[in-house]
């Protein structure tokens, strides 16, 4: 919720969406078209978003995690599959696979936050059936690395590029690494709806057509059904907010580029305080999460808070160590890089609507704390 | 009366110009609040759906058929467990019991086309641990016999109340008449959402909890998973306009009875059209009439400029995607003839009379028609 008493608010909706009139004429003549399952509006932002990413196909889904768990299946993820991800990112990536059946088995993550590419190989097992790496916060993990493994080991890649749309790795797009690839365009995404909406992007005749029957009831029309699918399509209201914003989305991921560098600039300076990520001149992150790993994590989290600055943490309790987890058997300890990362790690606002002066504000805050420390 | 015109199978422009007001307010509210996933929209929602069913708890969800899938889901029954319901509904009703991962069981229908629970004693084995009746089209399925067997069995009863919003069985609403119940609100839902929308209601509280938890990844609050699961919320503003639509749903209910008790009376004499028992009250979802010679009657109407739909042409059993249950030709005759029947007629909440007449008047032609070629 937007908050008044925030000097510097991490929910810029309101703001995004202030002139709404053009969204408001789109739903209007969506309410009289009454289109409202899949029709012409979700095929034009398909068609957009794929010509974005540069794939062969869009499959647009009602989320992130519906974009996941239908990527696993459209791969042949079964049952007792085993699944390699990491520890450090949203539940669904982990709920995404035990929806399949499959087992997650997590690798650490490296001083970047992303997965450790070294850990890799030692992971895979006989009943390895693909990799899926998270773009963690919006940067890229070491993808060509990634590729060269999969292709090594004869494993596909599902892409967790949820907040990663419009972002890149030595070049090449988020989401042109996999053999599918999921998106999510939850509010606080940089490609964002108001509400949940998803996205499937391959190149993979054979998947592409598997997954537009299984998104929509496993329909080869209205009377037949040729398998037994879901209900994951996303609402043409979502699709049309996403068609409007996909326009917007490189100015906003390089505005918020500007603020990360201006922040990290102005935060190192407190190092050894404070611990900036390394910056991969060849990457482009979205920043859908700007975070940092410093020295009395709480103490500043609330310092922030207390001074109107909505920070937070993503996320507290690691995923192998959630009660959630128990039955997967791991323990602390089994992932020392993350379990560092989750006591010290705080993520603060970088978007897009953050004024000069809010910017200067936070380094102000964040200098004071550890001045008086 | 003009020789052509155009009648849709649906139409929303009478129910959108009376409520098009408050549903720009409350676009306007949503997106200034900021808050687009779980605010307070939904909370209102699921709790003034539960008051008008008459039940404790209401959950609101993505769409009717992850309502019924996590109903089902959240009992962690046994994988070769079965599930009983009718053949003769829309695909959900039995692709949730599979994406459950449990086995659906079908019941023939009888000629009110719902369960018929003569036959639902046989069908119930040691494997047997819900019942899930589907009130088709609008009219509640013979919930009292359907309670009394369950209970002898000890099973759960499930209301698939897709299309029921606002039924009554002596004067009690479903969503309240087994133990849980699950509601699509789909734009051709007599309440209805402007895209996909579904709602669960309960009166455990302990159920309706993990429903809540289960819907929004297994967290119980933002650093604290319970249990992996998916995503399957209701969007924020689509809650904001099912709240508008919820205050309207009783007036448009007796509109589209009105409607149908008219169809009743001029066309009982050339098809089989709805009969209404004295303790059901039908909302008319979809007003199903049963005609002979159907598809020629179907085109008649088609080329009269008169939008018409059969739910379903072909039954569940018989789709390619049911061939792992076993199913064949002639294991529901019931059904399988109803398939052959059945056919919807246009009625919305905005059908005028003149246009209805229309529609009546050229069934009764292609039957006189019909009967002078004989």
């Amino acid at each position: 919720m937007t908050n008044p008493v925030w000097k510097v608010p991490y929910n810029y909706l309101p703001e995004q969406f202030k002139n709404r009139d053009d969204i408001f004429d789109a739903w209007r003549d969506l309410a009289n078209s009454a289109e409202f399952t899949l029709g012409p509006s979700v095929n034009e932002f398909e068609n957009n978003f794929k010509k974005y990413i540069g794939s062969k196909y869009c499959i647009a889904t009602n989320n992130g995690t519906d974009a996941l768990i239908l990527g696993l299946k459209a791969l042949g993820v079964r049952p007792g599959d085993e699944i390699i991800t990491v520890p450090n990112s949203f539940y669904a990536t982990t709920g995404a696979i035990i929806a399949c059946g499959a087992y997650p088995v997590f690798v650490d993550v490296d001083e970047t936050y992303q997965m450790d590419v070294e850990k890799i190989q030692e992971s895979i097992t006989h009943k390895t059936r693909c990799i899926l790496p998270v773009y963690w916060g919006g940067a890229s993990p070491r993808m060509l690395k990634i590729v060269e493994i999969a292709k090594k080991n004869n494993l596909s890649i599902i892409e967790d590029a949820c907040m990663a749309i419009g972002g890149s790795h030595k070049g090449i797009k988020s989401g042109r690494f996999g053999n599918v690839s999921a998106f999510s365009m939850h509010p606080l995404k940089s490609l964002n709806v108001m509400g949940d909406g998803g996205m499937i992007t391959t190149d993979d005749d054979e998947i592409y057509e598997w997954l537009k029957k299984y998104r929509n009831h496993g329909m080869v029309d209205r009377d037949h059904i040729d398998i037994w699918g879901v209900n994951s399509r996303i609402q043409p209201l979502q699709a049309i907010v996403a068609n409007i914003e996909l326009n917007k989305i490189d100015a906003i991921i390089a505005k918020r580029n500007i603020n990360a560098r201006y922040l990290d600039e102005s935060l190192n300076k407190f190092s050894p305080n404070i611990n900036i990520p390394p910056r991969f001149q060849d990457d482009i992150d979205t920043f859908s999460l700007y975070m940092f790993t410093c020295k009395n994590r709480d103490g500043l989290l609330n310092f922030l808070r207390d001074n109107g600055i909505d920070a937070k943490i993503h996320y507290l309790v690691p995923l192998h160590l959630q009660v959630a987890a128990k039955p997967l058997g791991y323990s602390k300890g089994s992932f020392p890089q993350t379990e560092l990362q989750a006591n010290s790690i705080i993520t603060i606002p970088a978007h897009q609507y953050l004024t000069q002066t809010q910017l200067d504000y936070m380094v102000e805050k964040i200098g004071l704390f550890y001045t008086q420390l | 009366m003009a020789d052509s015109e155009v009648i849709p199978y649906i139409d929303f422009s009478h129910k959108n110009s009376e409520i098009r007001a408050d549903l720009i307010n409350a676009f306007e509210k949503v997106i200034d609040g900021g808050q687009y996933i779980q605010g307070t929209e939904v909370l209102n929602f699921e709790s003034e759906f539960a008051q008008y069913c008459g039940t404790n708890f209401g959950i609101g969800l993505a769409n009717g058929t992850c309502s019924l899938t996590l109903i089902l889901k959240s009992f962690k029954f046994p994988t070769n467990s079965e599930v009983i319901t009718a053949p003769n509904s829309f695909i959900a009703s039995a692709s949730s019991i599979t994406l459950a991962g449990l086995r659906p069981v079908f019941v023939d229908v009888s000629e009110d086309m719902n369960m018929n629970p003569e036959l639902l004693e046989e069908a119930i084995t040691e494997n047997t641990r819900a019942i899930m009746p589907v009130h088709l089209t609008g009219r509640p399925a013979k919930m009292e016999a359907i309670n009394q067997i369950a209970k002898r069995h000890n099973l759960i009863v499930i209301e698939d109340a897709a299309q029921a919003v606002g039924a009554m069985v002596d004067g009690k609403k479903v969503g309240g008449l087994g133990d849980f119940a699950s509601f699509s609100l789909h734009p051709l839902k007599n309440l209805h959402a402007y895209g996909d929308a579904g709602i669960v209601t309960c009166n455990s509280e302990d159920t309706a909890k993990r429903l809540q938890i289960l819907k929004n990844h297994g967290l119980v609050d933002r650093s604290t998973c319970d249990i992996f699961s998916s995503n399957c919320r209701l969007d924020e503003m689509q809650a904001a306009f099912l709240r508008i639509q919820l205050r309207k749903l009783d007036a448009w209910t007796l509109e589209r009875r009105r409607l149908a008790h008219r169809y009743n009376e001029k066309l009982n004499d050339v098809v089989d059209v709805p009969v209404e028992n004295s303790n059901e009250y039908h909302v008319y979802q979809t007003y199903m009439i049963k005609a002979s010679n159907r598809d020629n009657l179907q085109k008649h109407l088609k080329t009269a400029g008169v939008e018409t739909s059969i739910h379903y042409p072909v039954p569940i059993h018989l789709q390619p995607a049911a061939k792992n249950l076993g199913y064949k030709v002639g294991d529901f005759p019931i059904t399988e003839k109803l398939s052959h029947l059945i056919l919807s007629l246009p009625l919305y909440v905005g059908l005028s009379e003149k246009s209805q007449d229309y529609v009546i008047e050229h069934i009764r032609n292609f039957y006189e028609r019909k009967l002078s070629l004989d």
